[in-house]
């Protein structure tokens, strides 16, 4: 039984038909809107980020390294040789190096071989490994997306890049990166230098692949018919598709040139600055001598710390920067 | 499609040729040539011009440049009879100066100079060192010689030429009686009463072409070689691929049949042999053992070679890879959103993030802790040793397997091939096994014949870490001595290797998936 409707009184109004019904005139302007809630891209990024609870731990941890990174050697600066003629500073754990020289947040890890804060050595290393991973990151990224659209969109660029990245592909990566190191001095210019020659190609190669998938999609090829010019095409309608791959991509590749860097020093091509690759890599000969797992297991453990960090808020921005996680 | 991945390899090989190219240029032109002799211990016991000398010598050897000293010179124009022996004996020794030169030294080296000037030489002149008026000091010797530096271009040239060498019947030049290869079904190296077949030259560089042995891959050839240039510093004057493959260690003795019908208990591999002229004359321990001119032998080692112990380790990692990985990334597919999809994906986050110096020292602590060895010994070879490193390498190398595989068994459980089957009344594990699998693990096929090529080539950490004496190891021991020759050659061999292997992967894949064709016309 269908319900009766009631309609709304319009007699109490005062108004005649005409003037309640009258013929409004098409407006063409309003024909070609399409009313939306409004959308930010970068709002709705932040608000998909932050709904996550890990994401805020995450970002709150890396805002604490970032600070431990390049705030606090401000204040206390690293000097490795500061206790050297103190024979009784060296190797000792955290309880012991409080007991010596007061409490303080540099002798929480205790002290290294000699004498100096394994906390502070840390932070200071890892000032440089940072660095050198952002740097690189930076510039392989901004090359490889660069080349990677441009190798997607056009066939001819293809042919060639194709070939080149045959060639690069070939040669081992440790392999480049050590010969730039021996060939030019083991400074922190030559190592981002050595890490970014050949480290932009399999960006851009795997930008290529998306590009390729995505550019004859049926949405672009009507847009294309539209006369959409291929910039906006890349832009507007393949760009926003990429953000969240780049991202991911990032955040992959800023932990990976802490590695790299590590491995680097571990084979003695690493630069003379004090980095987190170095670090571990000495701490390990205290690993053998009983008492000094200390000065082992803080520095690996807080460089696994300090690489998870910067993984997982990168891993949730590329989730966040997808924009099919924007919908409501 | 044979077509298509003949072109495939052709391309490869050119690839291989243009990176070898680039390297050898980045070596030879960019480095400083006299880094060479930073490991050599020759170099630091020579001083002054006696050091010069050898530099120029061993940049010689080395394919650096062209040297051509001034006794030689004085050689060539007796041979050619410009000079006879007399004037030469009178004419060899120049002065410790060149003012000090008689009329006569003066004539010919200023001929000597204009000569090889001329030519696009740089003639150097070492003056004698003086340790006091009269004596000259340690090494101080005077010396003049001419080089001429070689283009990296012919070197390059140089390397393809020489790279593989195919044995023949007329390789010895001294007449050698019949030339000729003979087959015998019995080895004379086990005493010629074992069955094993063999294939033996004469006039060969190699006595024997083909023959079996008790060592991996124990079916062994000599009539191709691949030669991928002379080690200086870390295997002095050994090939770099004879170094990956010949056996490391202690020598073993054993009861050894020589040729010439004597029996002795010694660590010579007969198997071994090539041929060098007149030696059996020169050496009286040779005239009692050989009966022709094949007498270079090298010596059985206790151990395996660099490449089979980087073999075996990581074909075993790779095994338990596999048999941990797909299942386990299964698993997590099956179980997403779940805590065992959670508990795989902070693992897969750790092994990913953290820098894998960091996890191998962690293990290698671990390891420690446990009583396990953690370091590869050749002495005392144990099942042990080999355990933390295939462990370490299983370790890191699932990560990214479960990673992978969970990845293409949700995309193809979302698929609608998927659904379909479940709308029709399969069972969850049919479908799992018979049809999401099957197709999930087509992109994993594409990698095993990777897998396995690339087990050749060991892992460079792993093998350091836990010093195994593998061929990973070869490359930045190479680096760290400045073995440019050992770098070139270990560059080709993964390249070449990685080259295989990406054919190999396209072809499993293309067998395992019918509707993958790589000719533009079948699509």
């Amino acid at each position: 039984m269908a319900e009766k409707k009631t309609c709304i009184d319009l007699s109490g109004t005062g108004l005649t038909d005409e003037e309640l019904f009258a013929r409004v005139p098409q407006d063409t302007s309003a024909v070609e809107k399409i009313v939306a809630p409004r959308y930010s891209y970068w709002r709705s990024v932040g608000r998909v980020f932050l709904s996550k609870r890990l994401n805020v731990i995450a970002l709150a941890l890396l805002v604490v390294v970032l600070a431990f990174t390049y705030i606090y050697p401000m204040f206390y600066t690293y000097d490795k040789f500061e206790n050297l003629m103190d024979a009784a500073a060296k190797h000792l754990t955290p309880a012991a190096a409080i007991q010596k020289f007061g409490f303080h947040l540099r002798w929480i890890f205790g002290t290294g071989e000699s004498g100096q804060p394994t906390f502070d050595a840390i932070w200071n290393g890892a000032r440089i490994s940072i660095s050198i991973a952002i740097l690189c990151t930076a510039i392989n990224y901004t090359v490889g997306v660069v080349v990677g659209a441009l190798w997607g969109f056009a066939k001819r660029v293809d042919v060639v890049m194709n070939e080149i990245r045959n060639v690069i592909s070939v040669v081992p990566g440790t392999l480049v990166t050590s010969v730039m190191v021996l060939t030019f001095s083991p400074s922190f210019k030559t190592l981002v230098f050595a890490m970014c020659i050949t480290g932009w190609i399999s960006i851009a190669y795997s930008l290529r692949t998306q590009v390729i998938i995505i550019r004859d999609r049926e949405y672009n090829l009507a847009s294309k018919c539209l006369g959409t010019s291929t910039f906006h095409i890349a832009t507007r309608n393949i760009l926003p598709y990429m953000i969240s791959f780049i991202v991911t991509m990032v955040a992959t590749s800023i932990p990976g040139c802490i590695g790299t860097e590590a491995f680097l020093s571990y084979i003695g091509l690493g630069i003379s600055e004090n980095t987190l690759g170095k670090i571990v890599n000495t701490a390990q000969g205290a690993l053998t001598v009983p008492g000094w797992e200390w000065e082992f297991w803080c520095p690996v453990l807080l460089s696994a710390f300090i690489s998870i960090i910067l993984f997982l808020v990168g891993q949730g921005l590329g989730d966040a920067a997808d924009p099919r996680t924007h919908m409501l | 499609m044979v077509n298509y991945f003949f072109r495939r390899l052709l391309r490869g090989c050119v690839s291989v040729a243009v990176a070898v190219s680039i390297i050898m240029l980045l070596l030879f032109v960019l480095l400083d040539k006299t880094l060479i002799f930073a490991e050599d211990e020759q170099y630091q016991k020579l001083a002054n011009n006696q050091r010069t000398n050898y530099m120029y010598t061993v940049w010689e050897k080395y394919g650096y440049l062209d040297l051509v000293s001034y006794n030689d010179y004085l050689n060539e124009l007796v041979a050619s009879g410009e000079l006879d022996e007399d004037l030469k004996a009178r004419i060899a020794t120049i002065g410790r100066t060149p003012e000090k030169d008689s009329d006569e030294v003066k004539k010919y080296v200023q001929q000597f100079t204009d000569y090889y000037s001329s030519q696009g030489y740089t003639v150097t002149r070492l003056d004698a060192v003086m340790a006091s008026p009269n004596r000259v000091a340690n090494g101080g010797g005077q010396s003049l010689f001419a080089s001429l530096n070689t283009p990296t271009l012919t070197r390059v040239v140089g390397f393809f030429t020489s790279l593989l060498t195919f044995d023949n019947i007329h390789y010895v030049e001294e007449d050698i009686g019949e030339r000729g290869l003979t087959f015998t079904l019995y080895d004379p190296v086990y005493g010629g009463e074992k069955f094993s077949p063999a294939i033996i030259g004469n006039g060969t560089f190699h006595k024997y072409l083909l023959y079996f042995d008790d060592k991996f891959p124990f079916i062994h050839q000599n009539f191709v070689k691949l030669t991928l240039g002379t080690s200086f510093s870390v295997n002095k004057g050994v090939d770099v691929f004879q170094t990956m493959t010949q056996s490391q260690g202690a020598y073993v003795q054993s009861m050894t049949y020589y040729p010439s019908g004597l029996n002795e208990i010694s660590a010579d591999d007969l198997h071994t042999a090539t041929y060098s002229a007149g030696s059996r004359e020169m050496n009286l321990v040779y005239q009692d053992r050989y009966s022709d001119d094949y007498t270079n032998v090298s010596l059985v080692k206790k151990s395996h070679s660099k490449i089979y112990y980087s073999f075996i380790i990581s074909i075993i990692a790779s095994c338990l890879t596999y048999a941990l990985g797909l299942p386990l990334g299964i698993l997590m597919a099956k179980k997403k959103d779940t805590w065992v999809d959670n508990l795989g994906n902070a693992y897969v986050i750790f092994m990913i993030a953290v820098p894998s110096l960091s996890y191998f020292f962690m293990f290698k602590a671990i390891a420690t802790k446990l009583g396990i060895p953690t370091v590869f010994s050749l002495e005392n070879p144990s099942i042990a040793m080999y355990f933390t490193p295939v462990l370490v390498s299983t370790i890191s190398a699932v990560s990214g397997q479960m990673k992978w595989m969970r990845r293409y068994m949700v995309d193809q459980m979302n698929s609608d091939y998927a659904k379909f089957a479940r709308a029709e009344g399969l069972s969850e594990f049919e479908i799992f096994t018979k049809h999401i699998f099957k197709n999930a693990a087509i992109p994993i096929t594409h990698g095993i014949p990777g897998t396995i090529i690339m087990a050749l080539s060991g892992s460079i950490m792993m093998e350091n870490i836990y010093t195994v004496p593998g061929v990973g190891g070869l490359l930045v021991q190479a680096i760290g001595a400045y073995d440019n020759s050992v770098i070139v050659g270990v560059a080709f061999f993964y390249g070449a290797l990685s080259i295989i292997s990406s054919i190999l992967g396209d072809i499993t894949m293309s067998i395992m998936d019918p509707r993958i064709s790589y000719t533009a016309k079948a699509r």
